[in-house]
């Protein structure tokens, strides 16, 4: 097995054997990043292709200090940021949104059965702009704070969207697990 | 006060963390090689050292053009001031020291030879030696008296310091000189240059291990080349060619029959690590193995080992062939001029990959195996030359010319080396002028 360190100097060297190397390896997980951010396969692809390209071009500016994996999914999500500024900037309707009204929050046991791949499809499915504020608040951890600056919406708009979000992957789940019908009968 | 983390968002979360979706295929292909860090500065740079040399080979040229012309008409305006040589210590003007051996051939009209000029001294009477000054100094080798007509002098020597040297001679002469080929401005013929390339690996050892491994193969160009002839000294030469060079890959066995074992899904199955590049196999009969870890298969192993499968070796090395055609773009500057002469050479050439090609050799079969990835389409490479040229007839002459090349543009930009980027070539040809 190669090192990352061999393999990321071997790509500043210029071996495209070695680019090829670091994509084979990394590529399948941050595809999965790009579907989560996509929403469809056509554009997660252009994600990937686009979000490559950047990091070859800045793998010099790595420090090494970091997780590297950690590096290239930033700028893979910065490039998916880019793409739905692009794509959804000038289709925003209704920024401002009502707080909804909370689903009762489930039990993570109540979840177990659910593959990764179905937790997937239900954030492919949700609308683009829920499924940013989701995606950068629940699995990247950023603030609302910093959401707004990124996507350009305020503060309260990206709380709206998480909370929409955040009800529309409760429902699916628990349709998908009947962990309704169970809580109901609880 | 701590906010509890709704359960979803862990969930999610975690659910999503180790999830790995393969994507498509041709992602791969539409990203671009990356760019060799320096690559660029080290073009310019190349180009600039090049354009350098040009200017420097331009400009001595020009100056040896301009001193000679100087020289010569202020001997015109001597004349023409009195049509008498000028009295002895007359000063004409205040010029660089001039050396000049003059070897006198007969008596009576005395031809000379001189090397950076085309003077004859006359030998009617006084006219026979130049005037010169008190400082001037008169070496004859040989009996005689230079102004005596009876007297043939073998060797003259003149040193004038800080003036100019005058000889009586007609000025039709002085201005033509011998360089009258007549009007042979133009030549055209057929070179051929084998050549030999070195590389530098630097202090990377991972490219030394790899040139280990790997011998140059024998490198050419052939083509036509005409030239055109500025002044007496200055020809300024073009042509077109193609050139062919390589090297061969040893320790890599090639096994046929693959395709009887396992079906392609991909275009290739294999890459070979060169120092030129990457060659991708894109035979899909042929299976590749060798012990320095240069091969790298496509094949998944968990979907086939084709180690295991009876196929028959048909190789033990790869040939990789690159072929150019060649603009070059010379100036040559004659030094001597003589039934040799000798002449000076540097220019630029550009180069435009036309083949590019791997194979391994059965016998007296060549197999195809594939190409080298991201051999860069174009070249430039900067030469010079130190020519001989040798006079076979009045219009038919013989080139001889020990080349030195740099390649200004890297090989591939893949490799981190620059591939072969110095070249000593032998250049030979027949030149017919008109």
């Amino acid at each position: 097995m190669h090192k990352v360190k061999d393999i990321i100097d071997g790509c500043l060297s210029g071996s495209r054997r070695d680019q090829e190397l670091l994509y084979r390896r990394y590529a399948p997980k941050l595809y999965a990043v790009c579907l989560q951010y996509s929403g469809n396969t056509e554009e997660a692809r252009d994600v990937l292709q686009e979000g490559f390209i950047k990091i070859f071009e800045n793998l010099g500016r790595y420090s090494h200090e970091g997780s590297f994996e950690g590096w290239m999914r930033r700028i893979i999500v910065n490039t998916a940021l880019e793409k739905y500024r692009s794509r959804y900037y000038l289709t925003r309707v209704d920024d401002i949104d009502g707080v909804a009204e909370p689903v009762a929050d489930p039990d993570t046991d109540d979840f177990a059965g659910l593959e990764a791949v179905d937790l997937l499809n239900m954030i492919m499915e949700l609308p683009p702009k829920y499924r940013m504020v989701f995606n950068l608040y629940a699995i990247e951890g950023y603030s609302h704070k910093e959401i707004g600056t990124m996507m350009n919406i305020s503060e309260g708009t990206s709380k709206s969207n998480l909370s929409r979000a955040r009800d529309i992957l409760q429902k699916k789940v628990m349709i998908l697990t009947g962990v309704t019908r169970r809580m109901i009968n609880v | 006060m701590f906010e509890r983390e709704p359960n979803i968002d862990v969930v999610f979360r975690n659910g999503l963390k180790n999830l790995e979706v393969l994507p498509p295929t041709d992602v791969w292909d539409n990203i671009p090689p990356m760019p060799v860090r320096g690559t660029r500065s080290r073009v310019f740079t190349g180009i600039a050292a090049g354009i350098a040399a040009l200017l420097t080979l331009t400009l001595v040229a020009s100056w040896f053009t301009r001193s000679d012309s100087a020289t010569r008409s202020l001997s015109e305006v001597t004349l023409a001031e009195n049509g008498q040589p000028p009295e002895t210590g007359q000063l004409i003007s205040s010029s660089p020291v001039v050396r000049e051996v003059v070897r006198a051939e007969s008596e009576g009209t005395i031809p000379t030879e001189i090397p950076d000029y085309e003077i004859t001294i006359t030998g009617n009477g006084e006219t026979l030696m130049p005037s010169l000054s008190s400082t001037t100094e008169i070496n004859r080798m040989g009996a005689g008296n230079a102004t005596d007509d009876s007297a043939a002098a073998d060797n003259i020597t003149v040193i004038a310091q800080g003036l100019a040297v005058n000889y009586n001679a007609p000025e039709e002469l002085l201005s033509s000189g011998k360089s009258v080929d007549g009007d042979q401005r133009f030549m055209v013929g057929a070179s051929m240059s084998p050549s030999v390339g070195f590389s530098s690996s630097g202090n990377d050892a991972h490219i030394s291990e790899l040139m280990s491994g790997e011998k140059i193969r024998p490198a050419y160009t052939t083509g036509l080349a005409f030239g055109y002839r500025i002044s007496k000294r200055i020809t300024i030469q073009s042509g077109i060619g193609l050139s062919s060079m390589g090297q061969v890959i040893n320790g890599i066995d090639v096994f046929a029959g693959l395709s009887d074992f396992y079906a392609v899904k991909s275009d290739y199955l294999y890459s070979v690590e060169t120092t030129s590049g990457v060659i991708m196999t894109g035979n899909p009969d042929l299976y590749l193995a060798d012990s320095k870890n240069r091969v790298e298969s496509m094949i998944p192993g968990n979907i086939a080992d084709p180690s295991k499968y009876p196929l028959t070796q048909v190789g033990s090395n790869i040939h990789q062939v690159f072929r150019y055609l060649e603009l070059p773009l010379l100036i040559r500057y004659k030094v001597i001029d003589r039934s040799i002469d000798l002449n000076f050479s540097g220019g630029m050439s550009y180069g435009l990959l036309v083949d590019n090609f791997a194979y391994t050799k059965s016998g007296s079969d060549m197999i195809p195996i594939g190409h080298t990835a991201g051999v860069n389409m174009h070249s430039l490479s900067s030469q010079i030359g130190l020519g001989m040229e040798y006079n076979v007839s009045g219009r038919f002459t013989f080139n001889v010319e020990p080349v030195f090349r740099y390649y200004v543009t890297p090989f591939n930009d893949l490799s981190g080396t620059l591939y072969r980027p110095y070249s000593f070539g032998l250049f030979s040809g027949f030149f017919y002028k008109f």
